[in-house]
This record gives C-alpha cells, sequence and structure tokens, in this order.
C-alpha cells in the first residue's frame, strides 16, 4: 500500500478573486493515487484511497505574490452541500457588467453561494493565532489518515474553503470534491 | 510556503540629489502587512518574514525577498526600459525627415529641427543603468535644448545589500538576471534563515543619476546613496490542522452525503 497520497491544489488566485468562483477553471486538483482517482484536474477530484493511508492536501498559488492557503476542509454528512460530484461546475449567471460596473460585493447572484452550517464531524479548528497575533494559515498541515469505518465505494465529499489573501470576500470554497475508498 | 515578498523602493530622486541623502526621500512599501510587516510607505518599513518548523525542527517555510526600486517623477517601472531608447530613435529620425524639407537658408526651420533632437547626455564611468543617451521627459519627448527641469531621471539602481543581516548571514542577497526587459532584467533577491528569531537591519546601495552641465557637454553623474530597513524574523511550528496538534484520522462521518 502507498503510505501517502497528495492531493495538490492549483489556484489561480487573481482569476478567482475576479469571477468570484473557484470553477471556471480557477482550480485544478491532482492527486498521485494509483488506485483510480477520478476527474483529475478538474474541482471535481474524487481521490481513491484506502484506510491507514495518509492523505495530506496542499494549495499552490499559480500567481507567486498572492498567499493562497487552505482555511477549511470539512467532510460533508447527509443532506449537507449543494453541488452534485460529477455535475458540471455550477454555472455562475451574471450580467456582461461592460466597463465601470459596480461590482455586486455586497449582494446579489455573485455571493448565491450560500454559508453552509458547520460540519457536526468536523473538529473545531485550532486557533491560527500563533503568528505575532496575527492569523498564519501557512502554519497548518492538512493531513490525516484514511479511517476503516469508512465505507467503500462511495464518494465522501468535503467542502474546500480556500483563502485568498484577506479580507471579507477572501475565502471561497467548492463542494465537488471528494475521498473513495476502494 | 506563503509566499514571495515584493519589497517596493520608491525614492524621490529629485528631492535626493538635492538633499544629497535619502533620509526623508526613500519610501519602502511591501505585501506583508497582513502578517505583520510595519511602517508601510516610509523609510521606516520593518518587513515581517514568518518562519514555520517541523517538529524535527527542520525548516519548513523558505521565503524569498525581492526588492524592486522605482522613483517618483518618472516612466513608471513597468515600462520596459528600452521604451526611452526607442522614443530617442525616434526623435532623430522625425528630425532627419524634416531635415529634407528645410532650405539651407531656414534658420528658423534649422532651430526647430534643433529643438527637436534635443540633447545628448554623456555617461559617466561609474555609471550602472542609463540606458540612453538622449535627455528625454518623463513622457519620453525631448526635453529640449535647455534640458530644463523637466527631464527625466534614469530609473534608481540597487548596486548592493548589506548591514547585520547580511553579516549575520540571516538573508543571502544576489543580483540574479531574467529574460524581463523591465528593470533591464536584474533584480536583486535573498532566501532569509528563519532559524534565528529577530530583528536585524540591512543597508540598501542605490544609485541615482544627475544630470551635470560640464565643458564638454551634460553628462550623467552617479549619485551613489543609501538607506536603511529591517526584517523580523519569527518562526512558528507546523500543526496539523484537523487536530491541532499530531497526525490523527480524518474527520470522516459515519455515512457520505448524498451523491
Amino acid at each position: 500500500m502507498k503510505p501517502k497520497v497528495s492531493i495538490v491544489l492549483l489556484v489561480d488566485a487573481v482569476g478567482a478573486l475576479s469571477d468570484r468562483t473557484l470553477h471556471q477553471g480557477n482550480l485544478a486538483l491532482v492527486d498521485d493515487s494509483p488506485y483510480g482517482s477520478r476527474n483529475g484536474g478538474t474541482p471535481e477530484l474524487v481521490t481513491a484511497v484506502l484506510p491507514g493511508q495518509v492523505v495530506q492536501w496542499t494549495a499552490i498559488h499559480v500567481d507567486v505574490q498572492t498567499p493562497v492557503e487552505i482555511e477549511q476542509i470539512a467532510f460533508l454528512g447527509p443532506g449537507e452541500g449543494a453541488e452534485p460530484v460529477t455535475g458540471a461546475a455550477t454555472p455562475v449567471t451574471r450580467p456582461d457588467p461592460g466597463y465601470a460596473a459596480v461590482p455586486a460585493y455586497a449582494s446579489g447572484v455573485l455571493l448565491a453561494e450560500p454559508e453552509a452550517p458547520a460540519s457536526p464531524y468536523t473538529a473545531a479548528p485550532p486557533s491560527p493565532l500563533a503568528s505575532n497575533g496575527l492569523e498564519n494559515h501557512d502554519l497548518l498541515v492538512w493531513e490525516g489518515i484514511v479511517p476503516f469505518t469508512m465505507a467503500p465505494g462511495v464518494p465522501y465529499r468535503y467542502r474546500l474553503s480556500i483563502r485568498l489573501h484577506e479580507g471579507p470576500n477572501s475565502v471561497l470554497h467548492v463542494d465537488t470534491p471528494a475521498l473513495l475508498r476502494v | 510556503m506563503a509566499q514571495q515578498h515584493g519589497i517596493i523602493v520608491l525614492v524621490d530622486v529629485d528631492n535626493a540629489l538635492t538633499d544629497r541623502t535619502l533620509d526623508g526621500n526613500a519610501f519602502w512599501f511591501d505585501n506583508m502587512k497582513f502578517l505583520g510587516s510595519t511602517g508601510e510607505g516610509t523609510e521606516h518599513l520593518v518587513t515581517i518574514v514568518p518562519g514555520t518548523y517541523y517538529s524535527d525542527g527542520s525548516q519548513a517555510t523558505e521565503q524569498v525577498l525581492n526588492w524592486l526600486p522605482a522613483s517618483l517623477g518618472a516612466v513608471p517601472p513597468t515600462v520596459p526600459r528600452n521604451y526611452l531608447a526607442e522614443q530617442a530613435l525616434q526623435t532623430d529620425r522625425d528630425a532627419l525627415a524634416d531635415l529634407a524639407a528645410v532650405g539651407s537658408g531656414d534658420e528658423a526651420g534649422i532651430g526647430r529641427i534643433k529643438d527637436q533632437v534635443g540633447v545628448n547626455a554623456k555617461q559617466s564611468r561609474a555609471a550602472k543603468g542609463v540606458t540612453t543617451a538622449k535627455v528625454l521627459d518623463a513622457t519620453g519627448r525631448v526635453a529640449g535644448q535647455n534640458a530644463a527641469a523637466t527631464y527625466n531621471y534614469p530609473a534608481p539602481v540597487i548596486t548592493d545589500i548589506t548591514g547585520p543581516a547580511v553579516e549575520q548571514q540571516i538573508m543571502y542577497p544576489a543580483q540574479y538576471g531574467s529574460p524581463d526587459m523591465i528593470y533591464d532584467g536584474w533584480y536583486w533577491a535573498a532566501t532569509v534563515d528563519t532559524s534565528r528569531p529577530g530583528i536585524y537591519s540591512y543597508t540598501m546601495h542605490i544609485q541615482l543619476h544627475e544630470l551635470i552641465e560640464r565643458e564638454d557637454g551634460l553628462v550623467w553623474q552617479p549619485v551613489d546613496l543609501t538607506c536603511t530597513s529591517a526584517l523580523e524574523i519569527i518562526s512558528d511550528p507546523k500543526r496539523n490542522a484537523f487536530t491541532g496538534a499530531g497526525l490523527g484520522v480524518l474527520p470522516i462521518p459515519d455515512l457520505p452525503p448524498a451523491p
């Protein structure tokens, strides 16, 4: 058994912040699992894993000057999550703003993705306030062991939240990636 | 890795040459304010370098610093360096074309063409970064026969980085080349040893160029000045994001979500 599976998140931070979505080609997920992962290179990645393996998530920014960190990885329970695993990327419908359009930061379709309640299966994240009194998400290592309680053949989707620099609109998420025990 | 640090050193060239000092005439700015840099936009920038280490003590984050000089009241640094040279060539071509149309006795016409051609300044042997001899203003037009106060200063050039942060081997600065036409294809960068937290200052050596009128004509005279900044190195341990401590089982629910 391969002891470790790496999942790499390639993020186009400027594209994601401009489109206000991690879809539309702004996020690509790839892994190195040898057991038949699906949808590599898209936000719908299904990573094939075995119990006992360590899975590690790492974010890589396309633009080296823009900080990109994993804000949260939360596995979804029954009935949670808005987006299907294999469906097409959620279309963001918005009119062509043309030039000098007022960006809809506070309301409207651009912020249509609702904030889902926190999953009861997710442990509270440790406070990342340890770096000089400021949040430093670079301190966190996102890795864990695949449990034996996982049912085989069923995708366990997770919400992947990504922080792009800071500010009220800096965190974007997708519900589409999953782990699948083969 | 967090990300690369960009550190801009903005110089008020005109006043720095008048005062013969960068005190009060250099303004520092970096992209790490959100992690604790202080003094943005002043000459007292302290750049935060948030290092991390694994539980075995090894360095987990490499921090890269990039310094970019910029000057107030000059062609923006994002314009390719050959822009001014191209503009200088074009004014010569225009003057040649007009010269064909001017008669031999046309004094006014000759004078007009002289203005069109402008003046050239020689390079002093010690000058490092002057890319065009013709004296142009900040919009790329020739500055005229008088080369009045409207001329464009060449961009400041970083010639060295020294001081305690270098001597104590906290950072390893070096000048690198790139195929980028911006900044003449040269820039200064450094990597940082984050194993020794503390505040370390460094001195930046900057060369400006002053237009001097001498008997044999105009010359770009280099003026070497220095200014100081500091790095604040901190270092924190990496932690598992799911458990807050060491490696554990993934928090997976009993039942998967509906497909």
